[in-house]
């Protein structure tokens, strides 16, 4: 589909008149920037579709509270102003705000000077549009509405409002359009479709779709609006859409008698209404025949506008025949061409609807963490600059600062939670983080915070396991003394403890804690309550395996060394003793990886530092042990293998967990903000929809 | 929404505008009670039928009175009246004024520009358009600039002075001046469309708003609802006449409807009665037209609009279906033509309503009339596969039912085959 170039479209032309600095702008970069005034719902809803169709939405405004960006990539601002500060180039507007408060963000884009604002409420006390119209002729804006349904273009694919793409371009060749057609200018909106449709079945064109507004009070009146797109070269005709009710079709005709020169294309007038009864407002508020009056019936309208030497019809067959006559049978396309696209566009299933996260791609046997692989962070990369990285999205530049944030932070006293034994620690942690005072008030940077909720965790894994945190250097040994006490002295364990926390850092939206997070998060609440919610969905079931990997793994090389058999083969039995007592062999099997990435650099980084034992050899023959008892293939996952090596370093198997959640409360954090950043809050979130586009 | 004269007054005496002392409302119903000779007491009074249009003085809806006996036969003779094809429901008793001169004043806006007009004429008393039409010179049309809260100082002192110039009371000017501030602020500050004294009096007392219209503008009712309370005015009213029975129903429903024959409407015998369920407000007028002309084009003339409807954007199944509902319910539609079309509503919504408001009075056994239309745009495909599945689940229910899917008949051929299939089926 080759489209008309925008520079040589209608909606350019418009520009040009008012701001030929713009016009320069949008000739230089081949796009017309456009703005969504107001997110409610429909706001929100029409900045997606007229993207769809092909409008460049460059950034909305919207005064809510936290609100960053709307579907995903529009940048949203508080106010007008704030938008053109960054935004110089928008041309055009269109205004989704309640009849309540359309007036103020009206006359903010005016008084902006943005060229053309499109105002789609409806339902404007007259009073306030007048504030509206006095300041748009005093700025020179081309304003459209109150109540409109917009404006579309159909040759360039651009639409600002709500006109659905129904309107059909001049087609001289199949998928290539260009600018020539009849423009219709409309007071109303639902009788577009139809008028297109009648024309479009005689292969007619419409190269710009105008409404001015359903109101007897409007921005651009027929008599200054019929010129200005009449001087646009690709128009033939205009179609007048006008309906019983206001003068507007009266004072066109007045115009042009007045000065027919500025009228020097022929023009059809469908007006409607003929038959309504008088004195009764027809939906439109601008529909009413005022009883007494000798404008705004259906006759005083026709009258003028023939005595003007307008054809006034008011029927689809009227339409197509004055229009065709007075284009002398001229067609621009097929009428197949027409009715096939509609109906490839009506017949395609609805798009399915996704979202986007830039956090982590996971796909088969692939991880990669804000562009990097993570298999790289695990070899790497220290803990702190891997949490800069997953929360801003890129490395830190100093990363030690978030080391003295979380050093400082984990020096604080552990609030004196109860804490029951046998708990499973990602439930105690939570407890804690949810009472921790300092860590509701810390103030800091973004990725600050998350080493200081690292910090207070490490303190409160000290607290759970008994270890005295001593004087840490850097966020990773910190968290290890946390986890290995005095054993964190050895670097080996150090270097491989840290490296299974970073191995855990995320696994894109679908694991159960990242979605208790985000769910949370959708109603946004304070950070440290929904880390703390995803932080409690790690259970035994999920993220906590590695746990009871450890016990199964202990079991093996106790078992193989009692009954003086290899490593596989007393795998081999404990698999099939459980199995037949129905219980379960954990940190096997992954729903995605066959081959997890996260455990061949583990292995390594275990057999280089000499901390592998009896146990990480386990770890690699439990796959073929497992095959062996039950004839399935179940590989060892990340869990399996972070639970062998803390076996085989003789920690405390919890530590195997406290590893995961550690180094998941960095993603978790990442996932919380990512969420009040691009997404509506109490959005329903459908977890199979996400993409990573990171 | 236009005010009672009464109502109106009320708001002109609360912003200082000085109005005849009020004796009291009659409503028809109470005609029957005499009005208490003591009202007389004070002088003449003046009988005015209170209806929401103008040009009552020519129908006889103004009297004076001075004695008991004219008095209760003036209001029983306007309470019997009907102004302009609307029954007069209540009459406004007031003290009569002598007064030595009557002048125009009133705020409109503009319908040329939406901007704000003061007029005022010394020819009081009489038909304003007719004074414009006949004598323009005797009026003063003062555009005020802007969209100012108050009347600008010198505008008000133009106005004043051209009045009291008019009516030759040279001291009056500032009292003059000062009532079109008053007008002014009270336009703006009730979000008036048309405000306006005619006649204005000169009494010895000061001058004397005698009567009052006032039409308050529809979007920003919400906003002068603490004056509707004052008023005692609880729902909005229509313009003109009051709702009817399917105008009240379909308020109650969430859509906007409109019926385009009086209630007591019958159609002549060979006539074809067609009740529209459009997609629009705008469509909605336009369908009218359409089903007129094909019915004059093609059928003779037979063929009378029912109605006007405007479903909207979005309207929820239930809402769909009441629309259908409420047409099959008045005995005078024939058949229904209907048509969806566009991006924004679904087309499966809109068929789930119709189908199941068909099938409602198929198993209840009420009348079903033939549905013709077309329906295209968003949904399609599930709408498509909906009503096909209703077509073979529920044949009888929807043996009637005519839906085009697509849009390679334009809506104009759509209802001259519903019309066709209509005349064939009466074997007219
Ligand atoms: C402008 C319009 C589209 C907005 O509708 P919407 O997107 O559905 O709006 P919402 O219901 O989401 O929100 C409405 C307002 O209520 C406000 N609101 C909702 N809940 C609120 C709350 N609890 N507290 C305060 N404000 C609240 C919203 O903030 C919004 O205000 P705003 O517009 O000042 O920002 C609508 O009012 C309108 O005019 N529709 C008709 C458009 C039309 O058909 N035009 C012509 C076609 S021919």
């Amino acid at each position: 589909m080759t489209t008309l170039p925008i520079a040589d479209g209608m909606l350019a032309w418009l520009v040009r008149e008012r701001r030929p600095d713009l016009a320069r702008r949008i000739a230089e970069t081949g796009r017309i920037e456009t703005a969504v005034i107001g997110l409610g719902r429909q706001g929100t809803r029409h900045a997606g579709l007229m993207r769809e169709f092909g409008t460049t939405v460059t950034a909305a405004v919207s005064p809510e509270a936290g609100l960053k960006v709307v579907h995903e990539t529009i940048p949203v601002y508080p106010t007008v102003a704030a938008m053109l500060a960054e935004h110089p180039d928008i041309a055009a507007v269109s205004i989704w705000k309640h009849f309540s408060t359309a007036k103020y963000a009206a006359l903010e884009c005016i008084e902006a000077g943005i060229p053309i604002v499109v105002l789609i409420s409806e339902g404007m006390p007259v009073r306030d549009v007048r504030d509206v119209l006095v300041a748009a002729r005093e700025k020179g804006t081309l304003l459209l509405g109150p109540n409109t349904p917009g404006i579309i273009f159909p040759p360039e694919r651009v639409k600002v409002g709500m006109l659905p793409d129904v309107f059909h371009p001049a087609e001289p060749e199949p998928e290539r359009f260009t600018a020539e057609g009849v423009t219709i200018c409309s007071r109303s909106g639902a009788i577009l479709y139809h008028m297109s449709d009648a024309l479009a079945s005689a292969g007619i064109a419409q190269n710009a779709v105008i409404g001015v507004g359903g109101d007897s009070a409007i921005g651009t009146p027929f008599p200054d609006l019929v010129p200005m797109v009449m001087d646009f070269p690709g128009t033939d005709l205009v179609v007048v859409a006008g309906e019983i009710g206001g003068i507007a079709e009266e004072l066109l005709a007045e115009a042009i008698r007045a000065h027919p020169e500025r009228f020097p294309k022929p023009i059809v007038a469908l007006i409607s209404g003929r038959y309504a009864p008088e004195g009764k407002t027809m939906g439109h508020a601008g529909a009413i025949v005022s009883p007494g009056a000798d404008w705004g019936t259906w006759e005083s309208k026709r009258r003028a506008l023939e005595a003007a030497g307008v054809t006034v019809v008011n029927n689809q067959w009227d339409l197509i025949e004055a229009v065709r006559d007075k284009l002398g049978g001229r067609t621009y396309f097929r009428a197949e061409d027409y009715y096939r696209r509609m109906a490839e566009r009506w017949d395609a299933p609805p798009p399915v609807k996704r979202w986007t996260t830039r956090i982590t791609k996971v796909e088969p046997d692939n991880l990669v963490v804000r562009g990097v692989p993570l298999v790289d962070l695990v070899a790497e990369r220290r803990f702190a600059e891997v949490v800069g990285l997953i929360v801003d999205g890129r490395f830190p530049e100093d990363p030690s600062a978030l080391d003295r944030v979380a050093v400082e932070a984990a020096k604080l006293p552990v609030p004196p939670v109860p804490l029951r034994d046998g708990d499973d620690p990602s439930k105690q942690l939570a407890a804690i983080l949810l009472a921790d005072e300092a860590l509701a008030a810390f103030e800091g940077s973004r990725a600050e915070r998350v080493a200081f909720a690292l910090g207070r965790s490490a303190a409160a894994f000290g607290r759970i396991f008994g270890h005295e945190l001593g004087e840490a250097g850097t966020l990773g040994e910190l968290l290890v003394r946390a986890m290995a006490g005095e054993r964190a002295a050895e670097a080996a364990v150090a270097r491989v403890l840290e490296a299974c926390v970073v191995a855990s850092v995320d696994h894109g939206v679908t694991p159960p804690s990242a979605q208790a997070t985000i769910l949370s998060a959708t109603v946004r609440p304070a950070y440290e309550v929904a880390v703390a919610s995803g932080v409690m969905a790690i259970t035994d079931v999920h993220g906590g395996a590695g746990a009871r990997a450890a016990e199964f793994f202990l079991e093996c090389r106790d078992r193989a060394e009692a009954e003086g058999i290899d490593l596989e083969v007393a795998a081999e039995r404990i698999i099939l003793e459980r199995s037949i007592a129905g219980e379960r062999v954990e940190g096997m099997g992954h729903r995605v990886h066959k081959r997890d990435p996260r455990r061949d650099v583990l292995w390594r980084l275990a057999d280089e530092a000499g901390v592998s034992g009896a146990c990480v050899r386990a770890s690699h023959v439990v796959e073929r042990a497992f095959r062996i008892a039950r004839g399935m293939s179940l590989p060892v996952n990340v869990d399996g293998v972070i639970g062998a090596i803390v076996a085989d370093m003789g920690l405390d198997p919890r530590v195997a967990k406290a590893a995961f959640v550690l180094g998941r409360i960095a993603g978790l954090s990442a996932h919380y903000f990512e969420e009040i950043d691009t997404q509506p809050q109490m959005r329903r979130v459908d977890f199979s929809r996400a993409v990573y586009t990171g | 929404m236009r005010l009672y004269e009464h109502e109106a007054k009320r708001v002109f005496a609360k912003r200082g505008l000085r109005v005849p002392e009020s004796l009291g409302l009659l409503y028809k119903g109470c005609g029957e009670l005499d009005v208490p000779a003591e009202v007389l007491d004070g002088g003449p009074v003046m009988v005015k039928a209170q209806v929401l249009t103008g040009g009552r003085g020519k129908a006889g809806g103004v009297a004076k009175a001075s004695t008991p006996e004219e008095l209760n036969a003036a209001v029983a003779r306007i309470l019997d009246l009907r102004i302009k094809g609307f029954p007069v429901e209540a009459v406004l008793v007031e003290r009569a004024a002598s007064y030595r001169g009557a002048c125009y004043l009133g705020v409109t806006t503009d319908p040329r520009t939406a901007g704000l007009v003061l007029i005022a004429s010394a020819a009081g008393g009489v038909d304003i358009e007719e004074v414009a039409r006949n004598r323009p010179e005797a009026i003063l049309k003062l555009p005020v600039a802007g969209n100012p809260a108050e009347l600008p100082a010198a505008d008000a002192e133009r106005a004043g002075a051209f009045l009291a110039e008019g009516l030759g009371e040279p001291d009056l000017a500032p009292a003059l001046a000062d009532a079109a501030s008053r007008l002014f602020a009270a336009f703006q500050a009730h979000d008036c469309k048309v405000l306006e004294i005619n006649p204005l009096l000169v009494t010895d007392e000061g001058l004397l708003a005698a009567d009052a219209k006032m039409v308050i503008d529809d979007n920003a009712l919400y906003r002068q609802a603490r004056l509707l309370d004052e008023l005692g005015i609880r729902s909005k009213r229509h313009d003109v006449a009051e709702p009817t029975a399917n105008e009240r129903r379909a308020a109650k429903a969430g859509f906007f409807y409109v019926d385009l024959h009086p209630e007591d409407w019958k159609p002549e015998p060979g006539q074809v009665v067609v009740g529209l369920v459009p997609g629009g407000a705008g469509y909605g007028i336009f369908s009218i037209d359409e089903v007129r002309n094909v019915g004059d084009r093609f059928f003779d003339g037979r063929v009378v609009p029912f109605n006007f409807m405007d479903s909207g954007g979005g309207p929820t199944l239930a809402r769909v279906a009441e629309m259908f509902h409420l047409l099959m319910d008045d005995p005078r539609v024939d058949l229904v033509i209907t048509s969806r079309f566009g991006g924004i509503s679904s087309c499966d919504t809109f068929i789930r309503g119709l189908v199941r408001a068909l099938r409602e009075r198929h198993a209840d056994g009420r009348r079903v009339v033939r549905v013709h239309g077309r329906m295209v745009g968003t949904d399609l495909p599930a709408a498509r596969a909906f009503l096909e599945s209703a077509m073979r689940e529920t044949p009888e229910a929807l043996a009637r039912l005519d839906i085009t899917v697509g849009n390679r008949q334009i809506m104009a051929e759509v209802i001259k085959e519903g019309l066709r299939r209509h005349f064939e089926e009466v074997g007219a």
